[in-house]
């Protein structure tokens, strides 16, 4: 009887044992079953959402959902290629303006050589030199006219491609150093960004380090069922409290952080904006400078081609006489043309300011929106994928300890499989506390 | 004695019940999946992608002076579908032989390894057969690839075209109110923006406005998105399938249910 009520003993703790071990078996499914076949998958959009780092990138959106709301706005960044088009339009424009200031100051170059030589041939009738002598006179007259008006031509044309040359060489020291600018600015302000952002990062990871203790023991005593109700509302409390001080913590150095950002940046755009105007007046005054230099040497060579050569067998009173007639419509003829000039330089400076809004400050501002977008996306596409790196490794993790045989992300639905959403989900939140 | 026997009867069923399943039930093992990036990198890729971009450069040229001179948008669209028909045209001729022979050399390496289904890389998590790098040396190789002589064996993964399924009228008109509702609100909230003066002001702009369409979106298309899931969820249980995944992810094999629930839907 004794050994028989023993052994009923040992039979019943071993069926104990059994038992037990299937409870255990129960509360962890069995992934081999019919309805799981081994597969399993997981919910990644829902696990990113849980995930500690989402507050960030949910800012990130906003951000960049912003600075989306800003390209709608007035102020269009245009992209490299826009630019490159409308500064192409406008290098057109101001070629055609210069072509055609040439021209009309061609045409009247020829009008008052006309003028001039009729005045002349008038004067040397009313000396009574109008005969041989003055068909002579009228011949030579016309002949170095002609040779005036090419050399003159072909000095514009010179001047004209000088010009050109110039102008695009100071478009493109301008665009060099407003992107210079600009770039120093940006890495400058990325740099401070970058230095805030590990700050809060790292108070963060300080923060729930220093209070994961008690944060922990709350948690272990709130997973206790029997526990009364009042000890865990007491608990909760003291938990949201860790939660309020820290976020208040975090939430302080962030203000802090953001007005920093906000005066840097600001700073930053003055700086910009004062040293690109600086840089640019510079440009533009060598320019000028280089521009008025050989308009004068070329001014000076015209010159120098002097007046139409005055027949030698007339009185010194008829040479006079012809020489005041030539400096009369070479004055009337450079006034004429200085008008021409003027009209020039008015499209000109119109098609500088437009230049200048194109590749200047307001260029600069929308070039600087331009790339704060595109570090905004590289930055939240940084931080997606470092969170989806560590949920796929978890996910990994808990398949294999599962004895999964192959997990998906992202189904349509599911009609059986095994969801590892919430599992991964707490150990990916586990990790941060 | 009886207590005895009973608690034996008792253990042994309990014993049986524990290690039932296991037997009955058998594991999915052919799933594979491949790396397109891989496959996408492979210098005949690369080398007949770099002519089409060529192409479309070239096409893009040729395209902007064609606009330049329509004179209505019947033109202008004429002249966009003439466009596109030369890209598509075009595109066929480069990469069409590749993408055949890679549709081959996967066709090959799942019936090589018993596969009903291959996917794409990017959505398995854990585990599968990664076959990307037969189907990168049958790509490579000089040998002619043979046409699959059967269609792969019925998969308990299943498939469904989503794009198939937003022309369901009620899935499109919901869609199109919502692009509506975007674009207005876009429009008023770059005012918004513009008049703005701080950078905070601005980022509680950008907050809001996600939001504004976050909710609309909820309340237009979430309904629809569930029922669709709901759809799909029943199709697949009455198709025996365990999972359903977006036509999009699967390369090859598979079973595809989206006729299945169109019709469910359209109900």
């Amino acid at each position: 009887m004794s050994r028989m009520r023993s052994a009923s003993r040992a039979f019943a703790l071993g069926l104990t044992l059994a038992a037990a071990a299937m409870l255990g078996a129960c509360a962890r499914v069995d992934v081999h079953s019919p309805q799981i076949r081994g597969v399993g998958f997981v919910r990644l959009d829902d696990i990113v959402k849980r995930h500690p780092l989402y507050g960030q990138l949910a800012q990130l959106d906003d951000a960049i959902a912003a600075l989306n709301l800003a390209a709608l706005g007035p102020h269009v960044p245009q992209s490299a290629a826009q630019i490159a088009g409308e500064t192409k339009d406008l290098n057109a424009q101001l070629k055609a303006a210069q072509a055609r200031a040439n021209k009309i100051i061609g045409q009247k170059q020829n009008d008052y050589a006309s003028k001039e030589r009729a005045a002349v041939q008038a004067a040397l009738a009313a000396a009574g030199r109008g005969g041989d002598a003055s068909a002579a006179g009228s011949q030579m007259t016309a002949d170095s006219a002609r040779q005036a008006q090419a050399a003159a031509q072909a000095a514009n044309q010179e001047f004209m491609l000088y010009q050109q040359t110039v102008i695009a060489q100071d478009n493109a020291a301008i665009g060099n150093v407003e992107r210079q600018l600009q770039e120093a600015a940006n890495r400058k302000f990325q740099a401070r960004q970058e230095a805030a952002q590990q700050r809060e990062s790292a108070l963060s990871l300080q923060l729930s380090q220093a209070d994961s203790s008690a944060r922990l023991a709350a948690k272990t005593r709130l997973n206790n069922l029997a526990l009364d109700s009042a000890t865990r509302k007491a608990l909760q409390a003291q938990l949201a409290a860790i939660d309020k001080k820290e976020a208040a913590a975090l939430g302080a150095l962030r203000a802090k952080d953001e007005a920093d950002l906000m005066a840097y940046r600001k700073q930053l755009q003055d700086e910009t904006s004062a040293g690109a105007r600086d840089q640019v007046a510079k440009i533009q005054a060598q320019t000028r400078a280089k521009l008025d230099a050989r308009r004068n040497a070329v001014a000076s060579q015209i010159r120098s081609l002097g007046p139409a050569p005055v027949p030698q067998n007339v009185s010194p009173a008829l040479q006079t006489k012809i020489q005041q007639i030539h400096q009369q419509f070479q004055a009337q003829f450079q006034a004429d043309a200085q008008k021409t000039v003027d009209e020039y330089n008015q499209v000109k400076s119109d098609l500088d300011q437009q230049y200048a809004a194109l590749h200047g400050a307001d260029g600069g501002a929308t070039g600087a929106t331009v790339k704060q977008l595109s570090d905004l996306k590289k930055r939240r596409g940084d931080l997606y994928d470092k969170i989806v790196a560590q949920i796929r490794s978890e996910a990994s993790r808990i398949a294999a300890d599962r004895g999964l045989n192959v997990v998906f992300d992202n189904v349509v639905t599911a009609a059986g499989g095994y969801d590892l959403t919430d599992e991964v989900s707490k150990d990916v939140e586990s990790l941060h506390e | 004695m009886k207590i005895r026997n009973l608690t034996l009867i008792a253990g042994a069923l309990l014993l049986a019940g524990a290690i039932a399943p296991a037997a009955i039930a058998s594991d999915l093992s052919d799933v594979g999946y491949v790396d397109q990036a891989q496959i996408a990198s492979l210098p005949a890729f690369q080398a007949a992608n770099a002519q089409l971009a060529g192409f479309k450069a070239q096409l893009d040229g040729q395209y902007n002076a064609a606009m330049k001179s329509a004179k209505n948008d019947a033109d202008r669209q004429r002249i966009t579908l003439q466009f596109q028909q030369k890209f598509s045209d075009r595109q066929r001729d480069l990469i069409g032989p590749l993408f055949t022979r890679t549709q081959l050399a996967i066709a090959q390496a799942a019936a090589a390894d018993k596969l009903t289904v291959v996917v794409d890389k990017r959505i398995v998590i854990f585990g599968g057969r990664d076959v990307t790098n037969e189907v990168v040396g049958a790509i490579a190789s000089a040998a002619a690839l043979p046409t699959p002589t059967g269609t792969p064996g019925p998969s308990d993964i299943g498939f469904v075209d989503q794009t198939a399924l937003d022309s369901i009228p009620k899935v499109k008109q919901a869609s199109d109110d919502f692009q509506k509702f975007a674009t207005d609100q876009r429009a008023a909230y770059a005012a918004k923006f513009a008049a703005a003066r701080t950078d905070a002001d601005k980022q509680s702009i950008g907050k809001e406005f996600n939001k504004i369409l976050a909710d609309k979106q909820d309340a237009l298309l979430k309904p629809l998105v569930d029922q669709t899931k709901t759809v799909t969820a029943n199709v697949a249980k009455s198709k025996n399938l365990l999972l359903v995944i977006d036509r999009n992810d699967v390369i090859y094999g598979g079973t595809d249910i989206t006729k299945d629930v169109q019709d469910a839907l359209s109900k």
